[in-house]
């Protein structure tokens, strides 16, 4: 794809899960962001479900949860792209994202999406990607996993 | 609340999200499973003086380097040639002077021998660059003579190889600089008087420039090769030409005979061997390309074995070139009343008083620093190698700031410095010091060369074992000759010094194989916990807050604890005794009197008594001495307080199964 295809984006966020797909949107991001100049701002939510106070002290702890943006920082600095981390609790991933992405204006929105199949072997997309896609103002990309990476 | 943040409101009621603070972001990067990785802020002075003293730093060396940033660029063979190249091609500007320098001793006549001498290291050089071929092919991870003699021969021997190759290494630095300024001065001579200066403080820059991170791969590197190559063939050719097809030339005139009349020397096979031996300098820097095998793009081994040739092949067409055209115009060597190098004489001769001379000086002062800037890259690398072996300090194995192993780079500068001063940035005053190493680090490579075919036995080893045994032989055979005939010029210094590097190295690794041993725990088994009683000591100066954190950190270490408090003032003590045993009723206080005023002796003898009143048949216990310590809050306060805790420090550093802690105490305001 050329850079001319793409229409111009100012400032991009990255939705992070900690999964594999992970590197692959920080490469394409910073790729991109390396020949137009967009402002990449990473996003990792740790989900906290309603047994917990939404500001429980459970990511900012947390060596693993911390490491997800370390490493999409790592790959960023690697092509000489500045990204922004950012780290969230919130009750529901794909809100925070979307929420997120609209107090920043960003008007790219990249999200990573696993190839996991439910039981009698359909593809599940889960309940964020959906969310995102239908509340999401600005464009958005999804990156899914090859199908060989994760087979069912 | 985490991070002092509110909850964020999302657009629809109900989602709320909470931005968390990420206070490890500024100054650590978690890289992997408990792993982290300190970023540049963690890294960073946290003083005024510190953060002063930092920024001076990032003025003169540049900011620092991160070890990712180092620079891994493999070198093609025309840009490995002009960089490796740079310190053999360069003895070429020089060489022929110190032949004409010998031979002058036996009149005008004697100084046309100077081509068939020339002609003879010529042949040296082919015979060492063929054997050094070998080195390359066998050795494509670097084959210094240190590393070779290393792995086929031992560690003495290799020492001795690494004792000639920093004498070497320093020699290159002071030759080459002093040899640069000569060049300027002949064609500056107004600047005669000032080479000291001028060459100490281009030894100055080239430091600097290292310590800043300088590397020799640079395009910037390569070009001063190749403009004094081309132009000192361009000169070759042109003055060739003169004298074979225009048959110009002369004969050493009568006025120079007169000259140098008082010191004339009948015409010896001494004095041949003497002049062979001088000239022998040609040969320094022939080892570089074997060393640095690994820079090479691949095949590194083919690559660096075709660039050694050309070098060879350059550096014996430039060699013989110089001194054709000498002895043909001519030419004597520099003299106090000339002031002009011989190959400067040369120049001028071809080029004329005109810019192109001012050019070639120029080429060639520039190719002898950059040889010398080989030396700053080649002689910390060796150094850093012997620390990796144990062989000199640890530090000279650490990076700074520039990823530059700045020890070792100092270390060169101040010796190449201090050697110009001596000599006076006389470069013939240096030389005898320079062939002696060289040629014995030939000869250990050659002959560790001979126990690697000997025992690898890979296809064609006779004849590349006899190969190395003939350049072992030679390479030896003239090692012992510069070595007598350099002798009283200076070489007996060579000789005395590598003994004593030798020894010194050997010292050094016994000392850090002894702390090793020392140290050694057994690898198999779990570490069991502490098995020895401790108890606490605590010196005291009444009750105060430093005192009382002291105390509550003894508590917590262990219940065998007492406080010493050491006075000549017994009111004061039975004032103390009273408003401890109120206030600190658990803690038992000594209170030793000290008549004669001294406390640290005291406290000391207190200790030792404590351990001659342990039961002999248990093990002794382990005496942490807790200090509480008042911290000052500027640095010109630091004066005023801790003296006695610091005094007590030092007479307690290295006692016997007894650990010091500080306890500081800081002030909240």
């Amino acid at each position: 794809m050329s850079s001319s295809a793409i229409p111009a984006f100012r400032r991009a966020l990255l939705a992070l899960n900690g999964g594999p797909s992970d590197e692959r949107i920080v490469r394409l991001a910073a790729e991109y962001a390396a020949r137009t100049k967009v402002e990449l701002i990473a996003v990792h939510v740790v989900e906290i479900d309603w047994t917990l106070p939404l500001d429980a002290d459970l990511g900012a702890r947390s060596e693993e949860v911390q490491r997800v943006l370390d490493i999409a920082e790592t790959i960023a600095e690697e092509s000489k792209v500045r990204l922004e981390p950012v780290l969230l609790q919130a009750r529901d991933v794909g809100a925070a994202i979307v929420d997120e992405a609209v107090e920043r204006q960003a008007d790219l929105l990249i999200v990573g999406l696993p190839y996991r199949k439910r039981f009698g072997g359909e593809f599940a997309i889960g309940r964020t990607i959906p969310y995102v896609l239908q509340n999401a103002p600005s464009a958005v990309w999804v990156v899914r996993d090859p199908i060989s990476e994760e087979p069912a | 609340m985490i991070g002092g943040r509110r909850p964020l409101q999302g657009r629809k009621p109900g989602d709320r999200r909470v931005r968390l603070e990420r206070p490890h972001a500024p100054y650590f990067r978690y890289t992997g499973r408990g792993q982290l990785t300190a970023r540049e802020a963690a890294s960073a002075p946290t003083t005024p003086a510190g953060q002063l003293w930092a920024t001076i730093r990032g003025f003169f060396f540049g900011r620092p380097l991160a070890s990712e940033d180092e620079l891994g660029e493999r070198l093609s063979k025309k840009k490995a040639l002009a960089i490796f190249s740079s310190d053999a091609i360069s003895s070429s500007a020089y060489a022929t002077e110190e032949i004409l320098r010998v031979l002058i001793l036996g009149g005008m006549a004697a100084l046309a021998f100077g081509l068939e001498i020339s002609i003879a290291i010529a042949v040296l050089l082919i015979a060492v660059a063929i054997s050094y071929r070998q080195i390359c092919i066998a050795y494509p991870g670097g084959g210094g003579s240190y590393s070779v003699s290393r792995r086929n021969i031992g560690r003495t021997v290799s020492l001795v190889a690494a004792s000639a190759l920093m004498i070497d290494y320093v020699m290159t630095v002071a030759v080459s600089t002093s040899s640069a300024v000569e060049q300027i001065t002949s064609a500056f001579p107004i600047l005669y008087d000032e080479r000291v200066l001028i060459g100490v403080v281009a030894i100055a820059l080239i430091t600097l420039g290292n310590l800043r991170g300088l590397r020799e791969a640079g395009n910037i590197f390569a070009i001063p090769t190749y403009l004094f190559v081309g132009s000192a063939l361009l000169m070759i050719g042109v003055g060739t030409f003169r004298i074979v097809v225009l048959g110009e030339g002369s004969t050493y005139g009568p006025e120079f005979n007169e000259q140098v009349s008082g010191t004339l020397q009948p015409l010896t096979l001494i004095l041949l061997l003497r002049a062979f031996a001088a000239g022998a300098v040609a040969l320094t820097g022939t080892e570089a390309i074997a060393t640095g095998v690994p820079a090479f793009q691949p095949p590194e081994s083919k690559n660096a074995a075709t660039t050694l040739a050309v070098m060879a092949l350059l550096l014996g067409v430039l060699f013989i070139g110089i001194t054709f055209l000498a002895v043909n115009f001519g030419i004597g060597p520099a003299t106090l009343e000339a002031k002009q190098t011989v190959i400067a004489q040369v120049a001028r001769e071809v080029y004329g008083d005109g810019i192109p001379f001012y050019l070639f000086q120029g080429f060639t002062a520039l190719l002898l620093f950059l040889a010398a800037n080989t030396s700053f890259n080649a002689f910390p690398r060796l150094l850093a190698i012997l620390a990796g072996d144990g062989h000199v300090p640890r530090q000279f194995g650490w990076r700074g700031d520039r990823l530059a192993f700045s020890y070792g780079i100092v270390v060169l500068a101040a010796l190449a410095a201090g050697l110009i001063v001596i000599f006076r940035g006389e470069t013939h005053l240096l030389i005898p010091l320079y062939a002696v190493g060289v040629f014995i680090d030939f000869t250990i490579s050659q002959t560790g060369m001979i126990r690697h075919w000997l025992r690898e036995r890979s296809p064609g080893w006779r004849r590349r074992l006899s190969i190395n045994a003939f350049g072992a032989a030679l390479t030896g055979t003239v090692a012992v000759i510069v070595t007598t005939v350099k002798f009283f010029d200076g070489a007996w210094m060579v000789l005395v010094l590598i003994p004593v590097l030798v020894a010194l190295m050997a010292f050094v690794h016994r000392q850090y194989e002894l702390q090793a041993a020392e140290l050694h725990v057994r690898d198999d088994g779990l570490l069991p916990g502490p098995h020895r009683d401790q108890r606490v000591i605590i010196p005291v100066n009444g009750i105060n807050r430093a005192v009382v954190q002291a105390v509550n950190f003894g508590r917590a270490l262990t219940r065998d604890l007492r406080a010493v408090y050491v006075t000549d003032d017994l009111d004061a003590a039975e004032a103390l005794r009273l408003r401890w045993e109120r206030q600190l009723p658990d803690v038992p206080l000594v209170i030793v009197e000290s008549p004669f005023r001294a406390v640290i002796s005291p406290v000391v003898a207190y200790l030792d008594v404590l351990d001659q009143a342990w039961p002999p048949d248990v093990e002794t216990p382990l005496t942490i001495v807790v200090l509480p310590e008042y911290v000052a809050r500027h640095w010109w306060d630091r004066l005023l307080y801790n003296q006695t805790a610091n005094r007590l420090k030092s007479a307690l550093v290295g006692r016997e199964h007894t650990v010091i802690a500080d306890v500081p105490y800081r002030r909240d305001h």
